[in-house]
């Protein structure tokens, strides 16, 4: 593949089946770390977004037909679908004549609401921490396996000099590089979406009250 | 999740690119990286390879003045001469032996490369002072002073103790303590087992010149030590208390052999850091 076989690739290029196995593994995790990383960066950052937003508006206006049609303008944010779902238990139970009963109600919508929105924040989230676990072991194993073939070939070719050894010890080496370029990211971006949608569960937790009591023209 | 395949395909294709751009920046580097030139070095000069084996192929400071013959042919020499000679020796030329001649001579001085070099380096300055500009050396120049260096390692094995053992200085038969007549084989095989037992390593001593212990034993017909005396000890009390292990070490030496008859007799040998000289 390579003229040269100074370089990474050529190192690659003369790697075991092992080795080659674990690092097309480790190439996988990355692609699939990387594109949850961009798909749940883009949507969190559109959830805070909206949802700060929408809450200004909500401590704007005390009429919850116009908050209600102003959160229909936000698909993304946790809060607006919160909300809109109140809403719509509270305009299912209009000739309820039992306030109580239709707090209730109403309070148990938002709360399966919230459940729900708390899943799909965190969804594909943990594989990120898997990957940030598991791939410098894996490329560990890669090295490990790498290394072992190598000293093999080292038996086998009766020599033990640095050309000999050398090689083999490099190419092994790549497969805990390749695992830790994959982890690295994807410790990084799990710890800051756990802490984005930790953020976003507790306003949700702060304000969904709120919502009860803004439906009910409670003060 | 229609978004998140189309993150994933993103994904995918940026780590094709990003791949690509490293093979190609590889390729890049590698055509600009500028070979250095390879320059062939050569240890040892000939002409100082040609005086220094002649010069080292006896052991002594100045071989320009010592005849070829003499060097090839050890014979017997005079009393006088036996006893001049290792003062006249440099022991710190020796080193510039062929390694396996070393080997032979003291295994302490293997492990000692840097000693080696030290040696080599000071041989080489003394050529340069001593002999005329470097001439051309043909094929033939080498052959014979390879042809030189191999009878020389020959001789040396063979006739080793007879040719110096003259030199001992308290095995000298001009000193009148009998060792004139001990066997060279015997004086060999006592010289084979001392040094076996000689345990002193030349890199712990800081310079080594003048390093040279001058001692005569007195074995018994049964082979045992009987004496030791330092005729000219060194000045490192490391070399000469290793010198004195070592001797005591090899008692009992092997039986006299019987054209020695009943009496005891003495054996002389210069320890060096290079190895014993019989």
């Amino acid at each position: 593949m390579f003229d040269s076989k100074i370089g990474v690739f050529g190192l690659i290029s003369d790697a075991g089946p092992v080795v080659l196995f674990v690092l097309s593994v480790l190439l996988s995790f990355s692609i699939v770390s990387w594109a949850i990383i961009a798909f749940k960066f883009s949507y969190l950052r559109k959830s805070l977004k909206e949802s700060r937003v929408f809450l200004d508006f909500f401590f704007d206006v005390y009429n919850v037909e116009k908050v209600f049609t102003e959160s229909e303008k936000y698909k993304h944010g946790s809060l607006p679908k919160i909300f809109r779902s109140g809403y719509i238990e509270y305009k299912a139970l209009d000739d309820m004549g039992n306030s109580r009963q239709a707090k209730a109600r109403i309070a148990r919508a938002i709360k399966r609401e919230a459940n729900n929105e708390n899943k799909n924040l965190s969804t594909l989230v943990p594989f990120l921490a898997t990957v940030g676990n598991t791939a410098p072991f894996i490329g560990l194993f890669g090295t490990v396996w790498g290394i072992m073939t190598s000293f093999h070939n080292i038996s086998l070719t009766q020599s033990a000099s640095l050309a000999a050894v050398a090689p083999g010890i490099s190419e092994a080496l790549i497969a805990t590089a390749a695992g830790l370029a994959a982890a690295i990211p994807a410790v990084i971006g799990y710890n800051y979406f756990t802490q984005q949608i930790s953020t976003i569960e507790r306003d949700i937790e702060e304000f969904s009250p709120e919502f009860v009591a803004a439906l009910l023209n409670e003060p | 999740m229609k978004k998140f395949y189309l993150w994933l395909a993103l994904a995918a294709v940026a780590h094709a690119f990003a791949l690509c751009a490293a093979v190609f920046f590889q390729i890049w580097n590698a055509g600009n990286n500028v070979k250095p030139k390879i320059v062939s070095v050569t240890l040892v000069s000939l002409p100082a390879l040609a005086g220094g084996t002649q010069e080292l192929s006896d052991g002594e400071g100045d071989a320009e003045e010592i005849p070829a013959q003499v060097l090839t042919k050890p014979e017997p020499s005079p009393a006088v001469e036996t006893v001049q000679q290792p003062v006249v020796k440099e022991p710190q030329l020796q080193p510039s032996l062929s390694p396996k001649i070393l080997a032979e001579k003291s295994p302490a001085s293997q492990p000692a490369n840097n000693q080696l070099q030290k040696a080599l380096d000071r041989i080489k300055q003394h050529v340069d002072q001593k002999t005329p500009p470097p001439q051309p050396v043909s094929v033939s120049t080498l052959n014979s002073a390879l042809a030189k260096l191999q009878q020389k390692v020959k001789s040396s094995g063979a006739e080793n103790g007879g040719a110096s053992g003259g030199r001992g200085v308290g095995g000298g038969e001009g000193k009148g303590y009998g060792t004139g007549g001990t066997s060279k084989s015997y004086k060999a095989a006592v010289a084979s087992i001392i040094q076996k037992n000689w345990a002193f390593s030349g890199t712990l001593l800081k310079n080594s010149n003048g390093m040279a212990v001058y001692v005569r034993i007195n074995i018994l017909p049964d082979g045992t030590i009987s004496q030791i005396i330092f005729d000219r000890p060194a000045v490192s009390e490391y070399l000469n208390n290793s010198v004195k292990k070592a001797i005591e070490k090899s008692s009992p030496l092997p039986t006299l052999p019987k054209e020695e008859g009943s009496h005891d007799v003495w054996i002389g040998f210069v320890f060096s850091p290079e190895g014993i000289e019989k």
